[in-house]
């Protein structure tokens, strides 16, 4: 199959380190070196994919940029994809620039979140995404790649450059890459996919506006890891718990979906479905409005009743993303906090069109 | 920067206040739009640790300028 690119700046190059010292000269990147997009490899992941190149992903209108299948295709050679990676670049795409993500958010804010790919369905094993031990580490093509290819395409392709339209403080190594899957096939736990209303059988990909993962050690027993994990996701500090409200000004503060992921032998949570899991954390995730006055979140003084009274940190418990993935300790477990409020950004899963 | 740059096409008059550590962005945003000479106010950053009192002279300071965009001055 020819292709035809309808939107194509080319440059030329003599080998392959003058072309990845080109790709530097023309800020494309992350900072690290690319792999070159030559015509011939973008067609490849393009003709893969079985995508026409002019296919609108989405767009981005307050920065006028319209995403098509050929600038993710670039972007994702540029990280180092292979073509049977691709897919999981495009739905992740379409589910970033879909609205309710609210892109231009997190793309932009001073809160320095990264977008979390969490990978479902049979295609992580298709293509060797990585569930298990160092999670959200290195070592792994696929992850380290697709997560790669969301930053170059926010990057390159959504202007959501570092000073001037991504106003990131602190930020977090996540904006790098930050793709992981979840374990299913060695759970008794629904996938986060089918909670989300898919079929097991298909193949997704769930966008999230993430700050770092926290990562919790607690006492291997499902109480024990349960309690440490809402104590950690209850701090002060996180955008959810420690800035003011965003649509919802009844509540003071800003409520915000979670990621939580559970490592280990799934034997440990038989009693446990990510239902009661959900019902506990969102029960359990909160701080006391005395708290959140000392932390100048709430306004006035301290008053008699306020360290017993609790703000709910969560919108509902469905806002708890629960994923079974990790190690081999059942001690580890790791929380997510959103960049912003639900009302500000909202997980997005999209279904995987494998060719 | 956006907003206040699709009021101003809308045709009615906008004048944005933005701190001024975000004077690269806000830049790039008129540039983007096409509007490099849309009038901007660069204030101190930052201003959301001011309390209301403190606010309310911010604002006061810059209320003069403000007219003068919206006016046409």
């Amino acid at each position: 199959m020819t292709t035809t690119f309808t939107d194509i700046t080319t440059t030329s190059w003599d080998d392959a380190l003058s072309a990845i010292e080109k790709g530097y000269e023309l800020g494309w990147g992350d900072g690290l070196p690319i792999v070159p997009p030559t015509i011939g490899r973008v067609a490849e992941f393009i003709g893969y994919a079985g995508r026409a190149p002019d296919e609108v992903l989405g767009e981005l209108p307050e920065r006028r940029r319209v995403i098509t299948v050929e600038k993710a295709a670039a972007n994702a050679v540029m990280a180092g994809c292979i073509p049977e990676y691709f897919p999981v670049v495009l739905a992740a795409t379409e589910a970033m620039l879909d609205p309710t993500f609210n892109l231009v958010g997190p793309s932009s804010s001073m809160g320095g979140s990264a977008v979390l790919c969490i990978v479902n369905g049979p295609i992580r094993d298709q293509i060797g995404l990585n569930s298990r031990n160092n999670l959200f580490g290195p070592g792994n093509r696929a992850n380290g790649t697709i997560g790669r290819s969301v930053r170059l395409i926010l990057m390159n392709a959504c202007a959501a450059i570092p000073g001037l339209f991504d106003r990131s403080v602190i930020g977090h190594p996540g904006k790098y890459t930050y793709c992981i899957a979840e374990a299913e096939g060695e759970t008794h736990w629904m996938p986060l996919h089918v909670d989300r209303g898919f079929n097991a059988s298909d193949s997704t990909v769930t966008v999230f506006a993430g700050e770092s993962p926290r990562q919790i050690r607690a006492v291997g027993r499902p109480e024990a890891i349960l309690y440490t994990m809402a104590d950690v996701a209850s701090t002060l500090g996180t955008s959810m718990s420690t800035s003011g409200s965003v649509g919802d000004v009844s509540v003071g503060i800003r409520q915000g979906q979670i990621v939580v992921t559970f490592a280990g032998n799934s034997n440990l949570w038989r009693d446990w479905t990510k239902d009661r899991i959900r019902e506990y954390l969102h029960a359990n995730i909160h701080r006391s409005v005395a708290d959140l006055k000392r932390a100048l979140v709430l306004p006035g003084d301290v008053e008699a009743g306020d360290e017993a009274a609790m703000v709910s940190l969560i919108p509902e418990p469905e806002d708890i993303l629960v994923v079974f993935a990790g190690g081999e300790e059942s001690n580890m477990a790791s929380v997510i906090p959103s960049w912003g409020p639900k009302v500000g950004s909202t997980a997005v899963t999209k279904a995987i069109q494998i060719p | 920067m956006h907003d206040g740059i699709h009021v101003e096409k809308a045709g009615l008059p906008s004048a944005t206040i933005c701190t001024d550590r975000f004077i690269p962005t806000a830049q790039g945003m008129a540039r983007m739009w096409g509007a490099e000479d849309y009038p901007t106010i660069f204030t101190q950053h930052p201003i959301e640790n001011l309390d209301r009192p403190a606010l309310r002279e911010r604002a006061e300071g810059l209320a003069t300028e403000v007219a003068a965009i919206l006016t046409g001055g």
